[in-house]
């Protein structure tokens, strides 16, 4: 069993290679990824081996990016898209939720919209504005569509792979504050299912979930509960859309009590969702109100304050304390 | 003759109704198919309608400037034999359920009509519960089933929900599982018999009777001991005692709590906490501030005697029939003490080992119909008492507080009274005071 | 407004123009199939407006006057190429052959396609504007990966040209050079709003600002649309890149069956375009030159009607969907929420799978 240890851009450098060294009309797109290898060198080297038909430089036009990989995939390319940055990806919302959610039911599944949208997302990097969105949940509301999101690199050299490999349109959010956090890789076996939640921490009192940036914060507020005598069960759901419900309904059984960490705001937010949906499941199981720790109902601030907006140990124990307070 | 009818569709312009502007053909006219019919005016704009029958005209349903509204039966045709015509279905090929007709809208068949009244068209067939696809999971320390109202009771009450067996379903917990774990197996709350069927023995004066279904027709009981005395007792009071009653409702919640406060005090632990205790509570204080009500009549000596000690009976019902046992000087003792008191009273008075001593000397009566389920009694006065108190269930009940409907905890207090040396005044104010008493207890227990 | 530039070959009168660029090399034979495209289109629209008028279609969006923009284009197209179409095309999937009953479906709303767009080498209806413009660079972008000999056709109005897809795929196209040629079909009216609002310079000249040939052709005249069409598909098809055609001609008749054209435009300027009628010109050529017999063209209408008449058949054959439908085809792979919605459905309806 082969092991290496990469950072989390690396991995998927290296997820993009197999991907498109095991199937030929596998195409990457997007600004800036071919000659440059990506902003956050994500593709780097890639169109040196590949060539330009196959690592394609596009025009600054996002919907574009998006419409012509339908039309690709219309022709049978699977075309793995890179939206330069998350506040980006809304001129492209019209084709994403128009055409490539509904393109295969449209054509009484004729077409096969086997294409990956690939979006660094979330903040913590200290950026401008719209560098630090987390969109998730509008993809995530809109059926014909799937999200899935890495936390490490061992996650993102596989589900990269999975998600090109998948005849559904994947819309995979990436958490660049992690990019350059290294991590063992097993370059042999995936960890899980590309749809599977998985529990990075066993606990007992509260569970506690989350995607992409906001798992490695979980695992460290679980280190302070646990000094508090409070152990927490740490969820990182990975598969936003469609959601993991039975891995998280079975630690909830146990536990009693849920928290959900996003940096999305909570309003109207998949954090919303999986309250809601666990609580119908879980009841009778339920010790408190699932708690939402998010972003508030602001545009995302100014990256100097935005520790005090994205979900931190402090407000993660903060909903600890309140959840157990109850019954 | 073979009839078709066409009514007026929606031409999808939002409108409801249509205005006639021309009659293009006349009745008894030959009609193609797609020939022009009419030209009505919408809201926006004159529109053409074109045959959806070949057949002759029959009926034409209005007159140039009538109001059509949609769906309303525009011309028949005859369409018997003849050219191929196809029946078409006139109205919007959408099958609404019944009730749900539509109306035009710019781009579609248009918006379903909301406003008729409609019954329920389905109900689900499966269990309401969604849970399509939870995988079971392998109880290794599951949280204990329970809803949150259960958890925040059972929070109140200091009960953890962990130990208990749940009686509900897939091992609920529920509020009985709750109140069965705080009260024990003596449960003050209204116990419902079952309603004796023909085939079960019970109970009665002193002893058990055979079944309804096995016994003798005609059953002759000796009235012996306790019944004797019990007979005695209330044939002489009741004919010699001019009896009169007053009852009172309460609001009784806040006894209720301070009674479910009390029992989380870990020195109160063991003791048999029950409202009775507050209103045994409430009567001597009642007694304290109204001294008439602690009297008797004595018709021999004609005199009224009043007397400034509580020697407090609490009827019990045993095996061997209704006997009275007194606590001897209730008005000196404090919650704890009543309660007590009380307690070992009973037990005593069960086990049927209560003294001669005890039996004696009361001079005032608590009755507790309250676990039976009822609200109150017009009791009979033991024989050298003026007044008896009968407390019913304690129940939850409507109430007004600040003009809305909210649920309380309601209990009724009934006083039976002598009549020769006690008025209605009298009886009515120490109820008040009593009820006074159980809707606020804590400062009046506390200043003593 | 015609210049100059308007590639045209035959009349409103039916008699042919010479053309510098172009030339019509088409047989009798071929120019009245042509006309009998056009007649059986024209006939099965109206038969749609109908069919809508009496209830029986949601929604009608008729080609009335622009059947020589539709059937010119369609029969230049290669089997092997791809045509996008919006929502109007119905003369092109008719030569795509793709049934005209499919072509209802969408109107019907049983169906958000109607036909398999695979088979026909003709994509689903496009609803949002200019959408497909993209999806057609795409796919020719895939052709080139592929190294086919084929092109790629798609259709947009002069409504449309002002979207921002259909602007990125022209900037798309030219940049890679994509085997696609776009079809506008410049009928003047987007609903309301006159093509002069859309674009204050021809829209044909759009083409070179984006760096690719442009030609505006009589969209009326079905000789210079096959003409300009085949060229420019030819073109593509062995690497000479994108063109842009617009096809300048006329909506004779509403947006759609709920738009009323007489509250934004003057019958007068609609009269001065039915005698630029496609069908007529035609017809005048085939009788003059080609001594065509009445009762050749009567065969044709009578051919028409009886498409018609099915085409009333099959839409009114056409039954409510079954609800459980809803669920088939929104993935490719198993999802737990359809799973869940079948059931749901399946228990609040008593019955279905």
């Amino acid at each position: 069993m082969a092991t290496t240890t990469m950072t989390m851009a690396k991995a998927l450098n290296e997820g993009l290679r197999r991907s498109m060294e095991k199937n030929s009309r596998v195409l990457l797109m997007g600004e800036d990824i071919g000659r440059l290898g990506g902003v956050f060198r994500i593709t780097d080297g890639l169109q040196k081996d590949f060539g330009e038909d196959r690592v394609i430089d596009a025009p600054l036009a996002e919907s574009a990016i998006v419409g012509t990989a339908v039309g690709l995939a219309i022709r049978g390319f699977r075309t793995v898209c890179e939206i330069q940055f998350d506040g980006f990806v809304y001129p492209a919302f019209d084709q994403i939720v128009s055409q490539v959610a509904k393109l295969h039911k449209r054509s009484d599944g004729v077409y096969t919209m086997g294409l990956v949208i690939r979006l660094p997302f979330q903040g913590g990097i200290g950026a401008i504005e719209h560098h630090s969105e987390s969109p998730e949940a509008y993809f995530a509301h809109t059926a014909g569509l799937r999200v899935v999101s890495c936390s490490t690199a061992n996650d993102a050299y596989w589900m990269i792979q999975q998600s090109v490999e998948h005849d559904d349109p994947i819309v995979f959010c990436e958490p660049k504050s992690r990019y350059w956090e290294k991590g063992d890789v097993d370059l042999d076996v995936a960890p899980a299912g590309l749809f599977d939640a998985v529990v990075r921490r066993e606990g007992t009192d509260v569970t506690v979930v989350g995607w992409g940036s906001s798992v490695k914060t979980m695992l460290r507020a679980a280190d302070t509960a646990a000094a508090e005598g409070v152990s927490l069960e740490v969820i990182d759901a990975r598969s936003i859309a469609p959601l993991d419900v039975g891995t998280l309904a079975s630690s909830l059984t146990k536990t009693g009590r849920l928290i959900v960490v996003q940096e999305s705001p909570n309003t109207a937010s998949i954090g919303s969702e999986i309250v809601a949906e666990l609580t119908q499941r879980c009841f009778y199981s339920l010790r408190a109100p699932g708690l939402r720790v998010g972003g508030y109902h602001v545009p995302y601030p100014p990256s100097r304050i935005e520790d005090d907006f994205r979900p931190n140990v402090d407000r993660i124990m903060d909903a600890v304390d309140r959840v157990m307070e109850f019954a | 003759m073979s009839e078709a009818v066409f009514h007026l569709p929606d031409v999808g312009e939002g409108l409801v109704e249509a205005e006639i502007v021309t009659w293009k053909v006349a009745v008894g006219d030959v009609v193609a198919l797609n020939q022009p019919l009419i030209d009505i005016e919408t809201a926006k704009a004159t529109v053409e309608l074109p045959s959806p029958y070949a057949g002759t005209v029959v009926a034409l349903h209005g007159e140039v400037g009538d109001i059509i509204l949609v769906d309303a039966p525009l011309i028949t045709f005859d369409v018997t034999g003849g050219a191929p015509s196809p029946v078409a279905p006139a109205t919007p090929p959408v099958e609404a359920p019944v009730g749900e007709g539509r109306q035009a809208v710019l781009i579609g068949y248009g918006v379903a009509d909301e406003d008729a009244p409609v019954t329920r068209q389905r109900r689900r067939r499966a269990s309401a519960e969604v849970v399509a696809t939870t995988t079971v999971v392998a109880p290794r320390a599951m949280a204990p089933r329970s809803t949150p109202p259960v958890r925040l009771y059972a929070k109140q009450h200091g009960v953890d929900l962990g130990g208990l067996h749940g009686s509900g379903r897939d091992g609920l917990i529920t509020r009985s599982d709750v109140e069965r774990a705080l009260h024990g197996p003596d449960v003050t709350l209204p116990v419902i018999s079952p309603s004796v069927g023909a085939d079960r023995p019970s109970h009665f004066a002193g002893r058990d009777i055979e079944a309804w279904s096995s016994g003798p027709l005609e059953e002759r009981i000796p009235v012996r001991g306790v019944l004797r005395s019990m007979a005695e007792a209330m044939t002489t009071s009741a004919f010699s005692v001019p009896r009169a009653a007053a009852w009172v409702r309460v609001d009784a919640t806040r006894t209720v709590e301070l009674l479910d406060s009390l029992r989380r005090q870990e020195r109160l632990a063991g003791l048999r906490l029950s409202p009775l205790t507050i209103v045994a509570m409430a009567l001597c204080d009642a007694a304290r501030h109204y001294p008439g009500i602690n009297s008797c009549f004595d018709a021999d000596a004609a005199e009224v005697v009043v007397r400034r000690r509580v020697n407090l009976g609490i009827a019990a019902n045993t095996d061997r029939g209704l006997v009275v046992p007194s606590i001897k000087g209730a008005d000196t003792l404090d919650l704890v003490s009543m309660t007590s008191a009380i307690n070992s009273l009973v037990d005593t008075a069960r086990a049927g080992t209560a003294t001669p001593a005890d039996m004696i000397g009361t001079t005032l009566t608590i009755t507790n119909v309250g676990p039976f389920g009822v609200d109150g009694a017009v009791p009979i006065l033991p024989p050298g008492t003026g007044a008896i108190v009968c407390v019913g269930q304690v129940a939850k009940s409507p109430w007004v507080v600040d003009d809305q409907v909210v649920v309380r905890h309601v209990v009724e207090l009934s006083m039976a009274f002598d009549h020769r040396h006690i008025d209605g005044a009298l009886a009515s104010t120490v109820l008040r005071h009593m009820a006074d008493y159980l809707h606020d207890p804590a400062p009046r227990i506390i200043a003593g | 407004m015609i210049d100059d530039e308007l590639v045209q070959l035959l009349t409103p009168e039916g008699e042919r123009v010479a053309n510098t660029e172009y030339e019509s090399t088409l047989s009798g034979d071929e120019i009245f199939s042509f006309y009998r495209d056009m007649v059986i289109i024209r006939r099965l629209c109206n038969e749609s407006t109908s069919l809508q008028r009496q209830g029986q279609l949601a929604l009608w969006a008729p080609v009335q006057g622009q059947e020589a923009a539709q059937i010119g284009a369609g029969r230049a197209l290669a089997p092997m190429d791809f045509s996008f179409p919006s929502y109007r095309e119905h003369g092109v999937a008719w030569c795509r052959g793709v049934p005209p009953e499919d072509m209802l479906r969408i109107f019907r709303a049983v169906t958000t396609g109607g036909w398999d767009p695979q088979r026909y080498r003709h994509s689903v209806p496009t609803v949002v504007l200019g959408n497909q413009t993209l999806h057609a660079v795409g796919y020719a972008m895939g052709v080139q990966r592929d190294g086919a000999e084929e092109a790629v056709l798609t259709f947009f109005g002069d409504g449309a040209s002002s979207q921002g897809d259909v602007l990125e795929s022209f900037v798309w196209a030219a940049s890679f050079n994509a085997p696609v040629v776009f079809f506008c079909q410049n009928n003047q009216w987007g609903i309301s709003t006159p093509s002069s609002v859309q674009s204050r310079i021809p829209l044909y000249h759009r083409g070179p600002g984006f760096g690719f040939a442009g030609v505006r052709v009589d969209g009326n005249d079905v000789l210079a649309v096959y003409e300009v069409t085949k060229r420019a598909l030819d073109n593509a098809r062995v690497g000479g890149g994108p063109t842009l055609i617009e096809a300048f001609t006329y909506r004779i008749g509403a947006h759609t069956t709920s738009d009323d054209p007489t509250r934004y435009r003057i019958d007068a300027e609609v009269e001065v375009w039915k005698h630029r009628d496609p069908i007529e010109r035609v017809k005048s050529l085939l009788v003059r030159e080609f001594r065509a017999k009445v009762t050749a063209f009567d065969e044709v209408a009578a051919e028409a009607e009886t498409l018609a008449l099915k085409l009333r058949d099959d839409v009114l054959a056409m039954g409510r969907p079954d609800p459980q439908s809803m669920f088939d085809d929104v993935y490719a792979a198993p999802h737990p929420l359809i799973d869940e919605g079948r059931l749901e459905l399946a228990e609040l309806l008593g019955g279905g799978r």
